[in-house]
């Protein structure tokens, strides 16, 4: 029975003209996002072997390796190409010396301001726009269109429960609608091998990962057409609420959630820091004018040796002083900003969309731990770049200058830059992606549910006349 | 006669009464019955209650008060189980308009806990009900009202059910197809169905009715046999009896 109600269900809308549409417009897009995506990789990893390549020439005849400043870069992915998250936004670049502060730049978006204005065709943007609507589109009328159109009361004349027909209808659409997604995704993968980008295992299981997020996606819109189909009588309206729905779930929460944060939760911009740190550092500096006219010899010992000392005392004691404010100012700022972003999340996985989109970009890795993980691997390359510089250079940089003396007048022989120690970036292992994204994918299940229980309340109240 | 009276009844309404929320009182203490190889018309003017009748002995309304009964089943307490033993015609089949006859016939009679049978089965029924074969393939939309009819008592058929209710099959078709459509009833019910129809065709009630009630307002105000009509007027019966009840109202 189940069966025969998911059947037809199936039948219907893949015999309907819209459906042919339908997946007509989702094969085009999905196999132009998978062409796009995968041009723009080959194209990328093209750019990337260059600028590498560029970078060992820029070595060729230093002869010191603690002259050396270079640039390393977050590679290509594929599923960075497909799923673009925030991969396009953050710097790709880092100078590299053996000390001091690094910081990312050369974002995609930088480099051609165009793209940003237009942002790539991915597959998160076209499953949350493309198949929230058809879902919608296909199943706004699941329920009162069956009773306007007058089937419901023949079907509903035989001995059929109401929730087996109610899952029939959520089942069937779910497999109908799922036809269009997949089908066109499984070309996408041999459009990918066409252009010749093989991917690893675990590249193929996350990919298949961010289709299951999809489809999951596009159940949360099916209940919930289906449970508004049978709220509202009439088939117009349902499409019109649906309609209002879509907008605030994909347009207007997750935007919201960032603007409400962001007035809730206050961070301090880096000025007004600086300021702070500068207003505190006056202060300091007069506590140590004050110390310097109450310094007072004792008679015994040098006045010059006792006079250093005492102000080295009071400097050190200012540096540290600015040192923890400093950094507290700082760390507190970080915090703050860590609140606003988890709050904005928090809110935004209201959304289902959101939900879709992190879970989807968490696979892809490309979620917004991106940049702080490029960031945290480039420290730790800097490390292994600063000992190897070290190494090199024989001991501390005091030692190699004493050492340049010595062998004043011979030639000192060029570096070899392949010796530099390559940077390689490590995505996130499997386990992890997995574990980080659970969360989004059960909020996309209990949405499903609470919609789908909607749906069979709702619909065991319907007039079926 | 004796014998007769033994047999139980399929259909049944037990004091049937029916009050909407706006507090229109739709049905008004009806009672009736109808026995295998019987059928019993619900002769009345629209908004008398026939409607409203056939939704209750299909559960998708509930009395107020009273009871319907299939099969010695209450409607409202073993909906699942009471529906299993009747087949339904609306007035206006209404079917996917995607699918084919065939299509349709399928799927609404597999609804109906028929599995077994084979699409030459429903051809053979098709062809009983008069679909011509060009049809049976074609998609429903183009259909006319007539030739959706036809599928829809084509189901009914199939659907192999002890009772059958039929609410104004014949309004809207044509005086060939109303005929045709006449005497498949009168089939069925040599078959041994127990058959309900409403109607406000007067003659065609007559011609093959066992039963013809009249309503009028909620109310169950005539009901006469085969026999009991013979040689009466019904037209005139029935006018008198709409008459009657307006003046008793008035
Ligand atoms: N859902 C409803 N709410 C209120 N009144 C209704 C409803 N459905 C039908 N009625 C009224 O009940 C009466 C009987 O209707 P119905 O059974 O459809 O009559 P018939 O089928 O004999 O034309 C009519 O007066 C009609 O207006
Ligand atoms: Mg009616």
């Amino acid at each position: 029975m189940l069966k025969l109600l998911i059947e037809k269900e199936l039948k219907e809308i893949i015999g309907s003209p819209k459906f042919i549409m339908m997946f007509a417009i989702s094969s085009i897009l999905i196999l132009l996002t998978f062409y796009v995506g995968g041009i723009n990789y080959k194209k990328n990893i093209a750019q990337h072997e260059a600028a590498k390549l560029e970078n060992l020439r820029s070595m060729e005849g230093i002869k010191d390796w603690r002259l050396i400043e270079h640039n390393i870069y977050l590679p290509p992915s594929i599923l960075a190409s497909l799923v673009n998250g925030i991969s396009n936004d953050i710097g790709r670049n880092v100078d590299m010396y053996g000390r001091g502060e690094i910081r990312p730049h050369g974002s995609v978006y930088n480099e051609n301001p165009v793209y940003a204005a237009f942002r790539f065709l991915d597959l998160t943007f076209l499953f949350q726009i493309v198949l929230s609507l058809f879902s919608i589109l296909f199943t706004y009328n699941a329920v009162n269109g069956e009773k306007e159109s007058g089937t419901l009361r023949l079907v509903f004349s035989n001995s059929i429960p109401r929730g087996k027909y109610i899952l029939g209808k959520i089942l069937g659409s779910y497999a109908a609608l799922s036809i269009p997604l997949i089908i066109p995704f499984l070309l996408g993968c041999l459009v990918l091998s066409v252009l010749g980008i093989q991917l690893k295992g675990s590249e193929w299981f996350r990919l298949a990962l961010i289709i299951n997020a999809g489809i999951l996606f596009m159940g949360v819109f099916i209940t919930l057409s289906v449970f508004i189909s049978s709220v509202s009588r009439r088939s117009a309206n349902s499409f019109l609420l649906l309609l209002v729905i879509w907008i605030f779930v994909i347009l207007v929460i997750p935007r919201a959630a960032v603007l409400i944060s962001g007035r809730f939760i206050d961070v301090p911009p880096i000025d007004e820091l600086n300021n702070k740190k500068n207003a505190y550092n006056r202060e300091l500096a007069e506590t140590v004018l004050n110390k310097l006219k109450t310094f007072k010899a004792d008679g015994n010992e040098d006045l010059f040796a006792q006079f250093e000392k005492y102000m080295e005392e009071v400097n050190d004691d200012k540096d540290e002083k600015m040192n923890s404010f400093g950094s507290k100012l700082d760390e507190e700022r970080k915090n703050r900003q860590n609140v606003q972003s988890d709050l904005s999340l928090t809110l935004a996985r209201i959304s289902p969309a959101a939900q879709f989109s992190l879970a989807s970009s968490i696979i892809a890795g490309t979620s917004l731990t991106l940049s702080q993980e490029f960031l945290s691997q480039a420290k730790n390359y800097q490390n292994v770049f600063k000992t190897f510089q070290q190494e090199k250079s024989g001991g501390s940089s005091g030692g190699g200058m004493k050492m340049i003396m010595v062998n004043e007048g011979d030639e000192p022989p060029d570096i070899d830059p392949t010796e530099l120690p390559e940077f390689v970036y490590k995505e996130a292992n499997l386990d992890s992606i997995i574990v980080a994204s659970l969360g989004d994918f059960g909020l996309l299940i209990i949405y499903t549910f609470i919609f789908f229980a909607g749906a069979y309340m709702a619909f065991r109240r319907f007039d079926l006349r | 006669m004796e014998t007769m009276n033994k047999t139980a009844p399929i259909l049944e309404a037990v004091n049937l009464s029916k009050k909407y929320e706006d507090g229109m009182l739709a049905l008004n203490n009806v009672s009736f019955e109808v026995k295998p190889g019987e059928i019993f018309s619900m002769l009345g003017g629209n908004g008398a209650g026939k409607t409203t009748t056939i939704n209750i002995f299909l559960n998708l309304l509930e009395p107020t008060s009273g009871e319907a009964k299939i099969n010695g089943i209450v409607t409202h307490e073993s909906p699942l189980e009471a529906k299993k033993n009747v087949a339904f015609l609306s007035e206006n089949v209404m079917l996917y308009p995607e699918f084919t006859a065939l299509q349709n016939i399928d799927f609404f009679v597999k609804l109906g806990g028929k599995l077994n049978y084979t699409k030459s089965d429903y051809q053979k029924v098709l062809k009983r009900v008069g679909l011509q074969t060009e049809a049976h393939e074609k998609k429903l939309k183009g259909f006319s009202k007539g030739m959706r009819q036809k599928c829809g008592i084509a189901i009914a058929i199939l659907k192999d059910a002890p009772a059958i209710l039929l609410d104004e099959p014949t309004s809207g078709l044509d005086p060939k197809a109303g005929h045709e459509f006449v005497k498949l009833l009168a089939d069925l019910r040599d078959e041994g169905k127990a058959i309900l129809m409403s109607t406000h065709d007067i003659f065609r009630a007559k011609e093959i009715s066992d039963y013809v009630g009249i309503m009028n307002k909620g109310s169950l105000v005539m009901k006469k046999s085969r026999a009991e009509l013979q040689g009466e007027n019904l037209e005139q019966l029935y006018v008198q009896f709409m008459a009657g009840y307006m003046d008793t109202v008035a």
